[in-house]
């Protein structure tokens, strides 16, 4: 059986009302009296999951998820509202590169101070001194405040110094993702070497990648509570197909039909589609029909594009560029018909879009979109035939 | 526990340096900044109010004013150190689990014993101008300024609770202190006032203290009497208490910050 080095049980966290100074002495009152309070805005809700050694786990969710509340209820900066938190084994968070560090203190002076916060004695300091000066490598600026410092360096500082506390578990909380290349590149190759020597991570992190490399298991919070739990690649895989669902509603839904713009697409069809979606042969003319309604009578103008069905744009342009005259007539309608001759697309699902824009295409007011499908045989690569020739 | 103890050295000898680099010449002002006040003191109360000491007494104004004031000084300062520690060091709570009670204790100590040594500077400057101080009680007012600062820490963890809930308390507590310094006897003596007065001044407990005080420095007392018992009782029991106070409270500071 393997230790558990952290175990959570049914911990929620709900952030107390704080706004008014009444909520606030009630809830002192409250904390003093019975060692509770009220609740307030659920943050985190009802988590139960153990981390063993060697069973590196990611927490990933969108913005808001309760992702870094968690972490500081781990990590014991803040009180769970509910539930139970058991550690065993040294731990060291890194919540915030440089956290705890103070600006008016030279580097040096905020190494051994975090040091010994994090954990260690004067005399671990004195003696990892080297080793963490080497991994910072700023070289002199260790000697300035570090209000001066670039936050690459105090990034650099504050992983130097988590690395040297060397603890059985690490948590860290979105904090690979600054320093440049080079350094980000050393900090994962200290985590690798950390976790091969038996270490273990708790990471909160918005990088995939990353957490397919280094974790073994996945948490996905979502709105505070866990919408997954299990092997890293199922969970990750899932938030992202997630993710991507979710980009196409938002898309979708800002492209909504405005029935109140000033200028907007009444219609949009493909003449040439007979029922449903249309499908054309590739290097076939793709006849396009719509109309546009301006509420104030004057020409509008139009920009027509194509866009591959992921939302890739292929080609747009507007009738102005084109020197488009558009007839507006007393209802304030404006009938356009176009071709795009032997449209050269590599078969695929594409969409046709038009906006409506005011007259001097300044702001696109209305959109319409109208899905097509190009089919044919071809091993071509990309999304357009581009016209070559193969010289002799 | 050591490194509980060497945490709580590291953070009051970062207050301390705090405090010196302040001004470019640090330490220099620490020396210089009380003897300015004693001067300052002993321009309002020995030219201007022409101020006395209680009959029986060889000594400046001055002198009786400065042995009392440095002490309490000390105590208020570091009280309102203490209180606004947590507000202070907030980046630091929200983001390193650390024994908070250190941020509020190693604030106040380190306050406390800046005035504690400019309090020995002036009582050398006050020797070397002629006032006949009893050095024979220089250890007994070492150890009611040991209780003071226990007293101190206690009030000071209690309030920077208190603090943490209620933020007006950073406003009022400079006046509530203000108004103890004035009905503590520092300026006056405690026979200056009415009869009838003089009873209620023994409920102030900073009495007790500044009483005991002067008579360690200008009556020589050297031994501890049994007055010494209540300030013992308020120190022990003010530590206890604030520090009770502070970790019951204390994990849930982030959440009222």
């Amino acid at each position: 059986m393997s230790e558990s080095l952290l175990k959570l049980t049914g911990v929620s966290k709900h952030y107390p009302k704080v706004g008014q100074s009444g909520a606030r002495w009630a809830a002192f009152w409250g904390l003093l009296t019975q060692g509770r309070r009220e609740v307030g805005n659920p943050v985190v809700e009802a988590l139960t999951f153990a981390i063993s050694q060697r069973e590196s786990l990611a927490i990933i969710g969108a913005n808001g998820a309760g992702k870094s509340t968690l972490l500081k209820m781990i990590s014991g900066v803040l009180q769970p509202s509910a539930g139970k938190i058991e550690r065993s084994g040294t731990m060291a968070a890194l919540l915030e590169l440089g956290a705890g560090f103070d600006p008016e203190y030279s580097g040096l002076d905020n190494l051994k101070m975090n040091a010994i916060m994090l954990g260690l004695s004067h005399r671990q300091v004195n003696d990892k001194l080297d080793d963490i000066l080497a991994f910072a490598d700023i070289g002199e600026a260790i000697h300035e405040p570090i209000k001066h410092y670039s936050s690459g360096m105090v990034v650099r500082l504050g992983f130097a110094v988590a690395a040297a506390v060397n603890p059985d578990l690490l948590i860290t909380d979105e904090v690979l993702a600054v320093g440049d290349e080079s350094f980000q590149k050393k900090c994962i190759r200290w985590i690798e070497g950390y976790l091969d020597q038996g270490g273990t991570l708790l990471m909160v992190s918005h990088n995939m990648y990353q957490v397919q490399k280094l974790c073994q298991k996945a948490l996905w919070l979502e709105g505070g509570r866990a919408r997954a739990y299990g092997d890293v690649f199922e969970v990750t895989q899932a938030y992202l197909a997630w993710h991507e669902r979710r980009d196409a509603e938002a898309l979708a839904a800002g492209k909504a039909h405005r029935a109140h713009a000033s200028y907007q697409v009444q219609s949009l069809i493909l003449p040439d589609a007979e029922s449903g979606e249309l499908t054309l042969a590739m290097g076939a003319d793709l006849r396009v029909a719509m109309t546009v309604k301006a509420v104030d009578a004057r020409a509008p103008v139009v920009l027509v594009g194509i866009v591959r069905a992921d939302g890739t744009p292929v080609y747009g342009v507007s009738s102005d560029y084109d020197e488009v005259r558009l007839n507006v007539d007393n209802h304030g309608l404006c009938r356009l018909e176009m071709v795009f001759d032997q449209l050269p697309l590599l078969p695929g699902g594409y969409a046709l879009r038009v906006h409506a824009m005011d007259p001097e295409g300044l702001r696109v007011h209305d959109t319409a979109e109208v899905a097509f499908t190009v089919s044919g045989r071809s091993r071509e690569m990309g999304l357009v035939r581009l016209s070559h020739r193969w010289l002799p | 526990m050591s490194a509980y103890w060497s945490l709580f050295l590291d953070l009051t000898r970062r207050e301390l340096r705090g405090k010196m680099s302040q001004s470019g010449t640090g330490w220099v002002w620490l020396a210089i900044s009380p003897l300015l006040m004693l001067a300052v003191y002993g321009f309002v109360f020995g030219v201007i109010f022409a101020a006395r000491v209680p009959d029986g007494l060889e000594v400046s104004f001055i002198a009786w004013l400065a042995v009392a004031l440095w002490p309490w000084l000390a105590f208020a300062d570091s009280v309102q150190q203490a209180a606004s520690s947590m507000s202070q060091h907030r980046a630091l709570l929200s983001k390193v689990a650390l024994p908070r009670e250190l941020l509020a204790l190693s604030g106040q100590a380190a306050t406390f014993m800046v005035h504690a040594v400019s309090y020995l500077l002036v009582l050398l400057v006050l020797q070397w101008l002629g006032n006949p101080l009893t050095w024979s009680g220089i250890g007994h007012l070492l150890l009611l300024l040991v209780l003071l600062q226990g007293f101190a820490a206690g009030l000071g963890l209690l309030l920077a609770t208190v603090q943490v809930f209620f933020r007006d308390l950073k406003q009022i507590l400079p006046i509530v202190m203000m108004l103890w310094f004035f009905l503590t006897p520092i300026l006056y003596a405690p026979e200056m006032l009415p009869v009838e007065l003089r009873g209620s001044l023994q409920l102030n407990p900073m009495t007790w203290w500044m009483d005991e005080i002067r008579a360690a420095m200008f009556a020589g007392k050297a031994l501890p009497s049994l007055t010494l018992l209540p300030i013992l009782a308020l120190s022990a029991g003010g530590l206890a208490l604030g520090l009770a106070l502070f970790k019951r409270m204390a994990p849930h500071f982030e959440d009222f910050l």
